[in-house]
């Protein structure tokens, strides 16, 4: 699909060398850590855990965000990759 | 927790590649398939209280090679590495090597019970918060550090290894050959 996955949060690149290892991850794992500028810019920090809300920003060529999924119950609500897909690939055949 | 820690992804239509820096370590740890870091890169400070109630601090262990490995007493894949670990302690400890082990989140009974089984001597640290883990990325078990004498982090495993075999034993070897920074 042309489509470049970065995941960013406010972990040490230590941590996230870990954590990618660990699943074996295909795309780069992004620190945002201690800054945060990432996260507050994007407008998602949680100010209690000062992690970011989970959320999903789909960019396009132009670097237009075309659309925001924000996950609720982030620890409990498991992101269906075919539902993300279908979403997906609808916005990007849309002219 | 797949979900607190990847808790925001951005998707781009951009090519992207992250530069790693080779270790010159590379060739011991490709036959154990240990991941290496970038150059100069520091394990996370850690300090604990251990089933015998003493602190350790991994900073205090600056001068030696130090094996971290997290583990759990209900975690099948790490038990067969414990007495593995405990016999690299017994034997490469006068050489400068320290074994330390951080469990996840189990409570000083269980731990103490586990060792006693198993007749392990070396340090266990408690973590009954999960911080350290968390700092370190931990999120399968068992995971294993190893550290060198000048506090660089060498090596990354996930999941189980030979650590007794010869692949082992030549970076533990070649690790241990390096000079202290104190001397």
């Amino acid at each position: 699909m042309g489509i470049q996955i970065l995941a960013v949060s406010a972990n040490t690149t230590f941590s996230q060398q870990t954590f990618a290892e660990s699943l074996k991850l295909p795309y780069p794992l992004l620190s945002d850590f201690p800054d945060r500028k990432v996260i507050r810019a994007y407008g998602i920090l949680n100010d209690r855990t000062m992690t970011a809300n989970r959320t999903f920003f789909l960019i396009d060529p132009r670097g237009t965000i075309r659309k925001r999924w924000i996950v609720e119950n982030p620890t409990t609500t498991v992101v269906y990759s075919d539902t993300l897909l279908r979403d997906i690939r609808a916005i990007i055949e849309k002219p | 927790m797949i979900a607190r820690r990847l808790a925001l992804a951005l998707l781009i239509v951009a090519p992207c590649a992250l530069a790693r820096a080779e270790s010159a370590m590379a060739p011991l740890l490709k036959p154990l398939d240990l991941a290496g870091y970038p150059t100069r890169t520091t394990p996370p400070h850690f300090s604990g209280s251990t089933i015998d109630a003493r602190r350790l601090a991994i900073d205090d262990l600056r001068g030696k090679v130090v094996l971290v490995n997290f583990w759990a007493s209900w975690c099948a894949e790490c038990r067969p590495e414990m007495p593995v670990f405990e016999r690299l302690h017994r034997e490469l400890a006068p050489k400068g090597l320290a074994v330390v082990g951080v469990n996840a989140r189990e409570e000083r009974a269980a731990i103490h019970r586990y060792a006693t089984e198993l007749g392990l001597t070396f340090p266990l640290v408690l973590d009954h918060d999960g911080k350290i883990n968390a700092a370190y990325g931990v999120v399968g078990l068992p995971t294993t550090f190893v550290v060198a004498r000048d506090g660089r982090v060498v090596a990354l495993a996930v999941g189980p290894r030979e650590w007794a075999g010869a692949s082992a034993r030549a970076l533990f070897h070649a690790l241990l050959a390096e000079p202290s920074p104190d001397r």
